[in-house]
């Protein structure tokens, strides 16, 4: 039966569900960005457990590679701290700040974009010219003066990265409602008496939800490689571990200690990876015309 | 070219006088008039383009809605049940929510999309029955089932809980039938209901409204380009060319002894059982001028 209708263009319209996990779930790089992604969060949570030892202490003398006696196992930074302690400790500045940038990313991107494109004409133009204006500043550069102006907690890191990277979102979340609010079912639903915020909650923002899902996944590994630019610039909270931090501080003797700064990049790498590929596969698994290949 | 109307002694349901809708500089409907009377079926045919959606999309209210629609002119009477009239021209956008899908609801062409596809059938007329009524979900569901077995819906403890892309394009219309008829609207607005399905479905579907008609004593206006459509539900028709009314009467008058040429046309673009025998080929005809 459903067989029959899958010509009619009617496959398109199917709610994204079960379908589209098991086509995530069929993407080797996808499944492979999951796991380093895991690897990440359980090193981050369970890490300082396992490896016990204070990333802030000096342990050894300073600039010991690997390997070097009595040193630890990823060597030691400019003043003897253990590198591996501080790669383990460093990811959960970077998932923090990636988890509240996204917060705020999705609620004023989502809330603006939806607006805009629903409600379109006077207001869409000036809330348009309103996010472009975050758009054309410079991310790091104006996510760096928020900083600078108003100290450098982790929160306050966060709000700056929320702040420079809505407009993508915003700018998404409209086109899906300029697509979509002209559908039928929309019609629909006016047509039975229902209200806008009803409409644009319930009815259009479910349906625009597999693209923002995606763009929200990708914009996390942006907010944690701009924490990381942060934290290299020195604008970071000081007094936190941090992997951006860490090759901020060591940048100096990285080509005579490449192990102080290789570590702690390699973890942005792998995380910001991660996002990648989860972000890659879910495009993947929500289009409809990729299914069942 | 704008015929009278005559005016019957019984007061209509629904009433358009000299309806002017406007797209930027376009006219999509040019000063109309027609009623509707209470339990009866309207009619109104004419070929795409020439304003019948634009005219269904005003009495919702719905054209300036998303659209650059604008209702530049006339009156849209509706006499609620208390005998009260107004003029839904004249409604805040407030009170329209009140009165769509509760006083006069609407069903559209396209059943494939229409019905939200991410929510099952169930809830979306579950929904449907909350927007008006003050029920719990629970009731809301039960009174959602009630419907989707009113509308024929074989099995509709199952069909409830599926999606639409699950459904055939005809039980996807009964679907719609039963959201927009479940909190017992006044007026039925069914804006070519069948043309997207085939004719059998077709011929299910509007012998489903009709009974529906009849058991609620609903108005019910039927827009359509379909001629045997017309012959098969309507009382009153009205026939819409590029944005006017060129003729409206009785059902039995227009097929009887239709005034325009146009409508005569539109009569003669049904194909009559054997006017094709010897051919091969349809015959060339001329496009009437407007």
């Amino acid at each position: 039966m459903s067989d029959l209708m899958l010509g009619s263009g009617a496959e398109a319209m199917a709610p994204p569900g079960r379908e589209a996990w098991r086509m995530f779930f069929r993407n080797k790089a996808a499944v492979a960005g999951l796991f380093l992604l895991l690897g990440v969060i359980l090193m981050t949570f369970l890490g300082p457990y396992v490896y016990d030892e204070d990333p802030k202490d000096i342990v050894a003398r300073p600039l010991k590679g690997p390997g070097t006696e009595d040193v630890p196992g990823l060597g030691t930074d400019y003043l003897g701290r253990d590198v591996l302690a501080g790669v383990v400790n460093g990811g959960l500045t970077s998932l923090r700040v990636a988890a509240i940038a996204a917060a705020l990313i999705v609620m004023i991107g989502v809330t603006i974009g939806a607006v805009s494109g629903f409600y379109g004409g006077v207001i869409d133009n000036a809330l348009m010219r309103f996010t472009e204006v975050f758009q054309v500043l410079p991310a790091l550069l104006f996510a760096m003066v928020v900083v600078a102006l108003f100290g450098p907690s982790p929160w306050k890191v966060s709000i700056a990265i929320g702040l420079v990277l809505w407009p993508q979102l915003a700018r998404l979340t409209r086109a899906e409602f300029l697509r979509l609010k002209n559908m039928e079912f929309v019609k629909a639903a006016q047509a039975i008496g229902s209200s806008d915020l009803r409409i644009i909650m319930r009815v259009i923002l479910p349906n625009a939800l597999p693209p923002l899902i995606v763009a929200t996944t990708l914009v996390m590994g942006g907010a944690i490689l701009l924490e990381a630019g942060l934290a290299f610039l020195g604008l970071g909270d000081a007094n936190e571990v941090s992997w951006g931090l860490m090759i901020g501080q060591n940048r100096t003797n990285f080509i005579t200690s490449w192990w102080t700064v290789t570590f702690p990049g390699l973890a942005i790498f792998v995380t910001v990876l991660s996002f990648s590929l989860i972000g890659d596969g879910l495009q993947d698994a929500f289009n409809p015309k990729l299914r069942g290949r | 070219m704008a015929p009278e109307i005559e005016t019957e002694a019984s007061s209509p349901i629904l009433e358009v006088r000299n309806l002017t809708v406007t797209f930027g500089s376009f006219t999509a409907v040019d000063g109309i008039s027609f009623s509707l009377d209470e339990g009866q079926t309207l009619a109104v045919v004419g070929e795409s383009g020439s304003g019948k959606s634009v005219t269904a999309l005003s009495i919702m209210r719905l054209v300036e809605l998303g659209t650059r629609g604008r209702i530049e002119s006339g009156e849209i009477l509706y006499r609620g049940a208390n005998g009260e009239v107004t003029d839904l021209v004249q409604e805040s956008e407030d009170a329209m929510r009140q009165v769509r899908g509760n006083q006069i609801s609407m069903i559209f062409q396209e059943p494939l999309t229409s019905l939200n596809p991410v929510y099952t059938v169930g809830d979306q007329v579950a929904e449907a029955v909350m927007l008006h009524q003050r029920l719990g979900r629970r009731e809301a569901k039960g009174r959602a089932l009630e419907m989707m077995r009113q509308v024929r819906i074989p099995d509709p403890e199952q069909r409830m809980g599926q999606y639409p892309h699950e459904m055939s394009g005809g039980m996807r219309q009964r679907v719609m039938i039963a959201m927009a008829l479940s909190c017992d609207p006044r007026v039925l607005i069914a804006d070519e209901p069948t043309t997207a399905l085939d004719v059998t479905i077709q011929a299910q579907i509007l012998g489903l409204m009709r009974d529906l008609q009849r058991t609620r004593s609903a108005a019910v206006m039927i827009i359509t380009h379909d001629m045997g459509v017309v012959a098969e539900v309507a009382d009153q028709v009205v026939v819409m060319n590029q944005g006017q009314v060129v003729e409206a009467g009785s059902v039995f008058d227009i097929f009887e002894d239709p005034k325009e040429p146009y409508t005569r046309a539109l009569l003669a673009a049904v194909p009559r059982l054997g006017s094709m025998a010897g051919r091969s080929d349809p015959a060339p005809f001329d496009l009437v001028a407007p």
